[in-house]
């Protein structure tokens, strides 16, 4: 399979990369220039022919939707680049990515949807987001409102993996524990598994997932839609 | 009331900014000046926060005519980025109410409008991702504006009423025949117009939530929209009906 991963400066990105490029030709994208041993494109994802070029070929895109975390632009400031990012050029993304005949797009989302409900409740996909105005909630959301409208049109199959913080297990051992922890070789996993998603007998073009690390003392299983529907089986605990 | 409003010289502004006038102070801003206004007039792009917070300043409300269609840059810089723009003075110069304005598809695109009828505000955004069948994207970054007005509302103490538009018709200027029909979503700018004064003057205490959104439409019997909620809550009364377009035509 032909991947596209957006975002390529970021570590999750370019631990994607790494562990895909075993079974897929990888292509790396992201809006400023960046040092990697795999293909790489710089890109804008603006609306001409320079999004097309990004996407044509490409099996799947795996847009993390991630902006440089030093990213900055004279025209705009860093709230509006957020929200302009996670809007316009999601649209375009997608948009090229339909006109070149690319099948599926996996979105990267987050959990910071669901920080408004109290921690003693049983928050899964089937809980409304309640996002904050927070420029990168609010974004996060937004994108996934831009994928749902391409998903639900038909025009393109979406898996959402929504997340908390990505972390190596050997970098947090002395934090004191955060349950938004997600361990990066089981995120990387878990797009693993959206990428080998089938689309059941159902048109189910929109696919939403919450990607959660092994917690042994939960009533039931986190990220148990995960297991069930594309075989997430993560490894890694933050408490024994 | 001191009233700001966005996009104040473009397709509806003017018609509002005359049903304002009798009633309201108006701050009116667009990217291109009026002609001739009695009202103070501010150069505001709606892709600069700060020239929209620094409009808002002083102000009880803001109407949002504001729109760019085709050009997918800048629409959405104007009907997303705009919006949060918007919101953002609303909430830091402590604006409890708002009315913003799009087309009926930012909530009832394709999936819904090639297919239903009897469809209420009530119901999730569908604008789809090509309003017209192609590389335009007014509907969907005008519904992800009205999205990001209604997560202020979620958050903040500010109201929003989204009034909602199609087939905006000049009765002075008609561009339609007798007997022909019309879209099933219509309606006159001074109706429109109309509506953004009644949204203005309503108990914001009587609305049913922070965020409601409205049909601005004429009376007609298509089956397909309804206006029940905007009479029944703000009092929309329309006057333009068109009825000589949706009768058939006959000689005798």
């Amino acid at each position: 399979m032909n991947l596209l991963i957006t975002g390529a400066a970021s570590e999750l990105a370019q631990a994607l990369a790494s562990r895909l490029s075993e079974n897929h030709h990888v292509r790396l994208t992201d809006i400023v220039n960046i040092k990697t041993e795999f293909e790489f494109i710089e890109c804008e994802l603006g609306h001409d022919e320079t999004t097309n070029e990004l996407v044509r070929g490409m099996d799947c895109i795996i847009h993390l939707a991630e902006l440089p975390s030093d990213y900055s632009d004279d025209s705009l400031d860093s709230d509006n680049l957020t929200i302009d990012f996670m809007t316009r050029c999601t649209y375009n993304l997608l948009w090229a990515a339909v006109e070149e005949k690319v099948k599926k797009a996996v979105y990267g989302s987050t959990l910071k949807l669901f920080e408004k409900y109290d921690d003693d409740l049983t928050v899964n996909e089937n809980w409304r987001p309640l996002p904050s105005t927070d420029p990168y909630v609010l974004g996060k959301h937004l994108g996934e409102f831009t994928c749902k409208e391409f998903a639900r049109t038909g025009k393109l199959q979406i898996t959402c993996l929504r997340f908390g913080q990505v972390v190596r297990v050997e970098d947090v051992k002395d934090q004191p524990y955060d349950p938004t922890w997600i361990e990066i070789r089981d995120l990387v996993h878990a797009f693993e598994c959206a990428l080998g998603e089938k689309t059941p007998g159902l048109n189910r073009d929109w696919s939403v997932f919450h990607i959660e690390a092994d917690a042994p003392d939960a009533d039931y299983p986190p990220a148990r839609r995960a297991r069930g529907s594309i075989g997430f089986d993560p490894k890694y605990r933050f408490r024994e | 009331m001191n009233v700001l409003i966005l996009g104040g010289t473009g397709n509806l502004g003017p018609f509002v900014v005359n049903a304002l006038e009798p009633y309201h102070t108006l701050r009116v801003t667009d990217v291109n000046p009026p002609e001739d206004t009695a009202h103070e007039f501010r150069y505001v792009d709606m892709a600069s926060m700060t020239q929209v917070v620094e409009a808002a300043e002083g102000m009880d409300a803001i109407v949002n005519c504001s729109v760019l269609r085709e050009h997918r840059k800048i629409a959405f810089d104007v009907n997303t980025l705009g919006s949060y723009h918007m919101m953002s003075a609303a909430v830091t110069h402590g604006i409890k109410r708002v009315i913003n304005t799009g087309p009926h598809a930012i909530l009832t695109g394709p999936t819904y409008d090639n297919i239903d009828f009897m469809l209420t505000e009530e119901i999730p955004p569908h604008s789809g991702v090509d309003l017209v069948g192609g590389d335009n994207p007014y509907s969907i970054s005008k519904s992800l504006g009205q999205e990001i007005c209604k997560v202020f509302t979620e958050n903040f103490d500010v109201h929003v009423m989204c009034l909602l538009f199609c087939g905006l018709k000049n009765p002075e200027h008609p561009r339609f025949f007798p007997g022909r029909d019309v879209t099933p979503f219509v309606v006159s700018v001074r109706d429109a117009a109309e509506a953004c004064r009644l949204g203005l003057a309503v108990d914001l205490k009587s609305l049913p939530s922070k965020n409601e959104v409205f049909y601005i439409t004429t009376d007609i019997p298509h089956g397909k929209f309804s206006n029940a909620k905007a009479k029944r809550i703000l009092g929309f009364a329309p006057n333009d009906k068109f009825e000589v377009v949706w009768h058939k035509v006959t000689d005798h």
